[in-house]
């Protein structure tokens, strides 16, 4: 019992510090092809995000949810259209949404314009858009909070 | 077990410290990273007016050269509070009848999407400051951000902006709500004090730039974008009545973008001295797209031109006399162009498509500004601001 409450409480004491080792890499145009690169096998689902966006997290929640359904063939990548002026906020929001366990990232330019044309040209920068690239090549672009349907769409 | 517990007691103190140290240097606003929130501005002299924002400061700047030099920076709020200064969100400046300099800007507060609408003058001419005041008198801490500010014909100041307070009560209620809503507040006695706040419109969307423009009888109209129906993201124009008389929102863009997202771009509005209303839109129903067409709400726009596809953004649009100019970021692998077309007569025609300055670093939404007939963009950029002088009429006949 005893040793149950102490582990509880570290837990609870190295909450921030695994909140604040969030990896939020800088993504710049240079950095776009190997993201946009076929995956070797399954699919790889970037999540574009941004903190103005209140449809983006029950978005990011439902990719989150898939991809934990299959683990092996969905790799998860969280990128945030918010410029590298917003870091601290990106990281924090993440934090807080209980999303540090996915590789992320946060433009590396203070408008986004750029970075979007250069990782889906027929993307005008709405949020939340979800860009599903698969093993053969293909992909899969959506703009808005995913519906049922779309989320079985994009399934592997 | 007792050496673990030690090693992760240690890491948590350790971390202590450098945890408050990182919030401290985000309720001062501070960032190390400049983001490109401008607006600029002429005033009835021909001076140009600047405002930014960094570290928590709210900056202005004048130039008598057309943005050739740049005066000093004056901080118009002493003490550091945080900016939202990057997409939809800057700080804004309008003049009054007797030289009085405004500015306004969005604070954010501590939880996600709030904020507080933040406004200050100058009645020397911007060498002072009054102390920052909050002109929504809702003070809830959501949402009341993405202000826009203008003068109207009689001097007042008349201050818009998103408001979430509607969509609070209703999701209290257990009720849905789509979007936010559009509020604004006026000042009559040269922003000493501000009115009640008033709704525009509900449902409204949560992101993006509100345009406002002066009406020929002096009146302020606004531009913006809804959400109509299911989720359907038009826009909207209304007067922003401050005579009492009821408020009479219509849908005035008719694309039927159905989408649960932020589109980040909101419209451009100028408004004829014959009362035509020359509107810029983005919307994405059949892949990005801007539009430019002359409003007639309750009604689709007229003389509606597409003037980009993938790559468009951001466009604002200006109108003196017989002239209408379109400017807006056209983006490509190599950088951004800044890009313009015009008509010389109202509107009807317009000439091709041209760039008229690029950039290899980022840019932000370029403004368009006109002086005494003349128009410059104003095209704030990561290495400066710009503002680029449009050739005269003849030139650019196409």
């Amino acid at each position: 019992m005893m040793r149950r409450a102490l582990v509880l409480l570290l837990l609870c004491c190295a909450l921030p510090v695994l909140a604040r080792t969030t990896l939020l890499e800088p993504l710049s145009a240079a950095d776009i092809p190997a993201l946009v690169k076929p995956p070797a096998r399954g699919e790889r689902i970037i999540a574009l995000w941004a903190l103005d966006c209140a449809y983006c997290e029950p978005n990011l929640a439902a990719l989150v949810k898939l991809q934990r359904a299959h683990p092996r063939d969905v790799q998860l990548v969280l990128v945030a259209t918010d410029g590298p002026g917003q870091r601290e906020a990106v990281a924090a929001r993440l934090a807080q949404m209980g999303m540090t366990g996915y590789p992320a990232r946060l433009y590396a330019e203070p408008n986004p314009e750029r970075i979007n044309y250069l990782i889906d040209p027929d993307w005008g920068g709405e949020t939340p858009r979800t860009l599903v690239i698969r093993a053969d090549g293909t992909r899969v672009a959506i703009s808005g909070e995913l519906t049922p349907t779309q989320l079985q769409r994009i399934e592997p | 077990m007792k050496r673990i517990v030690c090693l992760f007691l240690l890491l948590c103190f350790a971390s202590v410290p450098v945890a408050f140290a990182q919030d401290g240097m985000r309720m001062a606003g501070m960032s190390h990273e400049p983001e490109l929130g401008a607006s600029a501005a002429f005033d009835a002299h021909g001076r140009l007016w600047l405002v930014t924002a960094r570290d928590g400061h709210v900056l202005v700047q004048h130039s008598d050269d057309f943005g050739k030099t740049l005066s000093t920076l004056v901080e118009v709020n002493q003490t550091a509070e945080k900016i939202y200064d990057e997409g939809e969100n800057r700080p804004r400046i309008a003049f009054g009848p007797q030289g009085q300099i405004y500015v306004t800007w969005s604070h954010p507060l501590a939880g996600p999407w709030t904020g507080y609408v933040r406004f200050v003058r100058s009645l020397d001419g911007g060498k002072h400051f009054s102390a920052p005041v909050t002109v929504n008198h809702d003070l809830a801490k959501i949402t009341h951000r993405f202000d826009a500010l203008a003068v109207d014909g009689h001097g007042r100041v008349v201050v818009a902006w998103v408001d979430k307070r509607d969509e609070v009560k209703a999701k209290a209620a257990g009720k849905p709500y789509l979007g936010a809503a559009i509020y604004y507040s006026w000042s009559d006695d040269d922003g000493r004090t501000f009115a009640p706040d008033r709704k525009l419109m509900e449902h409204s969307c949560e992101c993006c730039r509100i345009a406002l423009a002066r009406e020929p009888n002096g009146d302020i109209a606004a531009f913006f974008r809804g959400v109509f129906g299911d989720n359907i993201r038009d826009h909207a124009f209304a007067v922003l009545r401050t005579d009492g008389k009821g408020v009479h929102p219509q849908r005035a863009t008719f694309d039927g973008w159905k989408i649960a997202a932020c589109p980040h771009q909101g419209p451009g509005l100028a408004i004829g001295s014959n009362g035509v209303l020359h509107g810029v839109w983005y919307e994405a129903s059949h892949g990005p797209a801007i539009w430019y067409g002359q409003l007639d709400p309750g009604h689709p726009p007229t003389h509606v031109l597409k003037i980009g596809g993938p790559g468009a953004g951001h466009a604002d649009v200006a109108v003196h006399d017989h002239d209408v100019w379109v400017a807006w970021n056209q983006v490509s692998a190599k950088g951004y162009q800044l890009m313009l077309r015009v008509s010389h007569d109202g509107g009807d025609a317009f000439g091709a498509p041209r760039a008229i300055a690029d950039s290899n670093v980022a840019v932000y939404s370029p403004q368009l500004l006109v002086h005494d007939g003349r128009a410059f963009v104003a095209w704030n950029t990561a290495n400066g601001f710009r503002l680029v002088a449009i050739g005269s009429a003849t030139k650019d006949t196409p």
